[in-house]
């Protein structure tokens, strides 16, 4: 008796985006996530939504599918994306003979460029260098990838499919060259058990070498890291690109109340290895002076690290040169049927890669019906009374923060405020509503605090968790949320993880931060367990 | 408004909440760090305002706790000068924040139908409907300004050394007297005291109700007035704390782009002036036996406006008082008043005035001290309609001393 028709494995972007798309295809879905919902790559990159001209020249291809999807994105995931515009700079280091060719590359590819004057773009971004030469709108955009994988996850469930997390998976079935079930481990419940299926695909990002091979099978990929440092504020309201060959350091992504600078690009240990070092936060501090020269006195909040799923054949390198387009690896030519594998690609396109592999996925099951998810929004957009009745219990200015945050739990939280208030912040960097909070704390997939944070941005502002993730604990242990049950060690768990990106960029504020925090939780509070004041 | 600062140096500590007396009397304000630096990450944003923006008194008491140097008072009045672009302020706060054009206005009616106005109840109740509390202190009319007295006043000839003297609105207005007594003790001294006409209103009550363009009016032409008489060597006097601040602190905070790049705009303190003249002889301490002024007594009691700890020269106007034999000046070191400027005259704002207030009315009833003593004007208000006693500028006490009145 099976359950699902299919497994897929990564709780993703790409993850989640096959599993809505075959849950509005009606086909019997579920996702198993080692960890949880966007912990992986999806939730350590810039939040750039690319308009493609950033591969214009090196991918057209990619550029056009960048182009494309950003449209369907602005479309469907109106709560998760940011509508700022992109500006292409040439900075007095760069090559003016690229720029011809670039925008060659992006009128081919059907990518809408505009010069606008240096002293313009200086008018719109004072914080630019006054060394800038030229520069050209885009229309990049922000997007928030935690947001865009739990409103995806949100909108499968109410198509039927499920989510499980903290489910890692330990083995692959076959039999006769095909597949018949996935061993699964509940690492919460520590619980191993079953889950006959027809069909697995394998969305495990960095991790889809490590899936393929409990299935006997081998997948080119080579996990990438890519390090980022977010800022404490918005210095730049436009997404700014150097105008070159795509190289380290040279977006800046302003992202609801901060600033990602990104990227570095290099081969990574293992997929797991994603604590960034200080060497390679100076790096980028060195490599974004050109594009803003006040970069250094900027303070920056943490550093993070991710890892891009890069497909690389035998005979192909890895790092900047490598493609980023998706691939999709049908597994039955060598000789398991049942087993897909999909890696490479960028955030930008899940949606498209998620159709590709649904389309694939469907044909061999014989389901017919087409694909929607370009059509169909992830979440309602809020009624106007209902944004009124919220006005009612939030400041006013905060209800479109909410209900862009909540999507279409959005009137779960106006009828709770109603019924049983938690209007006060828990998180005041990042005015988070306790009501907020339990209402995060009570969905099937939160397990930690990580995830309420996933999902409000609680502990992600200012002060990284010193203040908020005490006041959620006790908030969570009021209502009785499983996870509080070991508030001191659920609290540490989500402190060790904030000053793991903290460690990287001690220094100016930052560290005067750091040392209040120290205190509070070291001293004040004892979170180590000291019996007495030598310990 | 293109220069935004922005709010990276705020460490989250909170202690501007802490030490916030309008945070700690009225639970609807979210507090300074949360107004201030807090909410500008989200102004960058493009987020809207707080409601509970209004609730600040712009005491600054955030800035003289905050260990970090974080313009956080700056912060919200930018943050109140942006909201009063979409919402203009109540008629109220023009009111209250063009005192000066007011007194002007209303010039040649007499004092005494003003004052008789003033206090008339049924103009107090149609002021209560438009905002201004019935039951709070408003400071009565002087029946002729400082400078048209200071115009009639013949000062004795053949003084030695110069000084210009900034009464601030105040003075001007309401308490010509105390100028008097400045221009006296000054004399004393051996300086002559000039009161230009240039020199305006400094702002800080239009700054602290909404009216920020005027406010830069004002600065601009009292930085022309200021380099006029710095340029010739001559120090400007004040005897207004909060007007002290405006210039030495506010002007650079608010409108950077007005300052002259040579010039460093600082009043200084008349306290701190005569303390000086002191110690440089140039005025002798009053050698007059306890127990000889008119108060009939020798312990005052000494309350230090806020906006005098936030220019963080120390306490100049206690050191006066202590500089003179036989006083026993005692320092209050109650907090705030409570009226911060005109805060506490408003009918939303009275009742928090008033609590906030609290700890030095109680300091002042327990004190012996029959007299009580701040620079700042409306402090003194405040401090005569809370506390219930007699409370003047140290530099009156000063001259009351040196007269041996």
């Amino acid at each position: 008796m099976r359950a699902f028709r299919v497994v897929v494995i990564g709780g993703g972007a790409t993850g989640i985006g096959i599993l809505r798309d075959l849950s509005m295809r009606g086909v019997t879905a579920v996702l198993l996530e080692q960890g949880g919902l966007a912990y992986g790559t999806s939730s350590r990159f810039h939040g750039l939504l690319h308009s493609g001209a950033r591969y214009a020249v090196s991918d057209v291809e990619a550029a056009r599918e960048c182009i494309e999807e950003n449209a369907v994105l602005r479309r469907i995931g109106r709560h998760c994306v940011e509508k700022s515009e992109g500006l292409f700079v040439l900075t007095a280091e760069d090559d003016e003979a690229y720029v011809r060719p670039w925008l060659e590359a992006c009128a081919e590819a059907g990518i809408t460029t505009e010069a606008v004057a240096p002293d313009e773009a200086r008018r719109l971004e004072p914080a630019l260098s006054p060394e800038i030469r030229q520069v050209f709108r885009v229309p990049d955009g922000g997007i928030d990838g935690f947001r865009l994988v739990w409103h995806n996850a949100m909108s499968a469930r109410r198509h039927g499919g499920q989510v499980r997390t903290c489910h890692k998976v330990t083995g692959i079935e076959s039999a006769n060259g095909r597949v018949t079930a996935v061993e699964v481990c509940d690492t919460l419940k520590k619980e191993t058990y079953r889950l006959a299926c027809e069909y697995v695909v394998n969305a495990a990002g960095p991790w889809s070498g490590e899936i393929a091979r409990m299935a006997g099978q081998t997948v080119d990929i080579t996990p990438d890291r890519g390090t980022l440092l977010a800022f404490n504020h918005r210095f730049t309201s436009h997404i700014v690109n150097r105008l070159h060959e795509s190289a380290d350091g040279d977006i800046f992504v302003p992202h609801g109340s901060i600033t990602i600078l990104g990227t570095t690009s290099a081969r990574a240990k293992n997929p797991a290895d994603t604590t960034p070092a200080p060497e390679e936060v100076l790096r980028l501090l060195s490599l974004g002076e050109p594009l803003f020269p006040a970069v250094r006195e900027y303070r920056i909040l943490r550093a993070f690290a991710g890892n891009r799923p890069l497909y690389t054949p035998p005979d192909h390198d890895a790092g900047r040169s490598a493609s980023r387009n998706f691939v999709i690896v049908d597994h039955e030519k060598d000789g398991l049927a049942g087993f897909v594998s999909i890696f490479g690609g960028k955030l930008t396109t899940y949606r498209l890669m998620a159709e590709k592999m649904t389309d694939l996925v469907c044909g061999r099951l014989g389901v017919a019906t087409p694909c929607r998810t370009a059509e169909v929004p992830l979440a309602e957009q809020p009624s106007e009374e209902m944004l009124a009745r919220a006005a009612r219990r939030l400041p006013a200015h905060r209800t479109q923060l909410v209900a862009e945050r909540l999507g279409d739990q959005f009137a779960d939280i106006v009828g709770g405020l109603e019924k049983s208030g938690g209007s006060d912040l828990l998180c005041e960097c990042e005015l988070v509503t306790r009501a907020e909070v339990e209402l995060a704390a009570g969905d099937e997939a939160t397990h930690f605090l990580h995830d309420i944070r996933f999902r409000t941005r609680l502990g992600m502002g200012t002060c990284q968790g010193s203040y908020c993730s005490l006041r959620a604990m006790g908030a969570l242990t009021e209502i009785g949320a499983p996870f509080a049950a070991d508030a001191q060690a659920a609290l540490r768990l989500f402190l060790q993880e904030r000053w793991r990106g903290l460690r990287p960029v001690m220094w100016g504020a930052q560290v005067q931060e750091i040392e209040l925090g120290r205190a509070i939780y070291g001293s004040t509070l004892n979170l180590n367990g000291g019996d007495d004041e030598t310990d | 408004m293109t220069d935004i600062a922005q709010p990276d140096r705020c460490i989250v500590c909170t202690t501007c909440t802490v030490m916030c007396p309008v945070a700690k009397n009225c639970l609807d304000f979210l507090g300074p760090r949360m107004i201030g630096p807090a909410h500008q990450r989200f102004r960058l944003l493009g987020m809207g305002e707080d409601e509970s923006l209004h609730y600040c008194s712009n005491c600054k008491n955030c800035d003289i706790s905050c260990p970090c140097d974080v313009p956080v008072s700056t912060f919200i009045m930018r943050a109140r000068a942006e909201a009063s672009r979409e919402k203009p302020p109540k008629f109220r706060d023009w009111i209250l924040a063009h005192g000066e054009l007011l007194a002007c206005w209303l010039r040649f009616i007499p004092a005494v139908f003003k004052n008789f106005g003033m206090g008339f109840a049924p103009v107090r109740l149609l002021l209560h409907a438009l905002g201004i509390a019935r039951q709070a202190p408003l400071p009565a009319f002087a029946a002729q300004t400082f400078r048209r007295k200071f115009k009639s006043l013949s000062q004795p000839q053949n003084l030695p050394r110069q000084v210009v003297l900034f009464p601030g609105c105040f003075v001007d207005i309401y308490e010509p007297e105390s100028g008097l007594d400045i221009v006296a003790v000054l004399n004393r001294a051996g300086y002559e005291a000039i009161t230009p006409e240039g020199f305006v209103c400094c702002g800080l009550p239009l700054v602290a109700n909404g009216f920020w363009q005027n406010a830069r009016q004002n600065a601009r032409r009292n930085l022309e007035e200021l380099a006029r008489w710095t340029d010739r060597g001559l120090p400007v006097l004040t005897a207004c704390p909060s007007c002290a601040l405006m210039f030495g602190k506010d002007y650079a905070e608010y409108f950077p782009d007005l300052l002259p790049r040579n010039l460093s705009p600082v009043l200084v303190d008349v306290c701190e002036f005569l303390t000086g003249c002191m110690e440089r002889g140039e005025l002798s301490a009053p050698d007059v036996a306890p127990g000889a002024a008119t108060t009939g007594d020798d312990h005052i009691l000494y309350h230090a406006p806020c906006h005098l700890r936030a220019l963080g020269a120390g306490l100049p106007g206690l050191e006066l008082l202590r500089l003179i034999p036989g006083l026993r000046a005692e320092y209050a070191d109650s907090g705030c008043c409570g009226i911060s400027g005109s805060y506490g005259f408003k009918k939303d704002k009275y009742a928090i005035g008033m609590r906030v207030g609290s700890a030095l009315f109680s300091a002042m009833r327990q004190s012996d001290a029959k007299l009580c003593a701040s620079e700042c004007g409306t402090c003194r208000v405040q401090m005569r309609h809370g506390g219930g006693k007699q409370t003047l500028h140290p530099v009156s006490i000063l001259r009351r001393w040196l007269d041996g009145k």
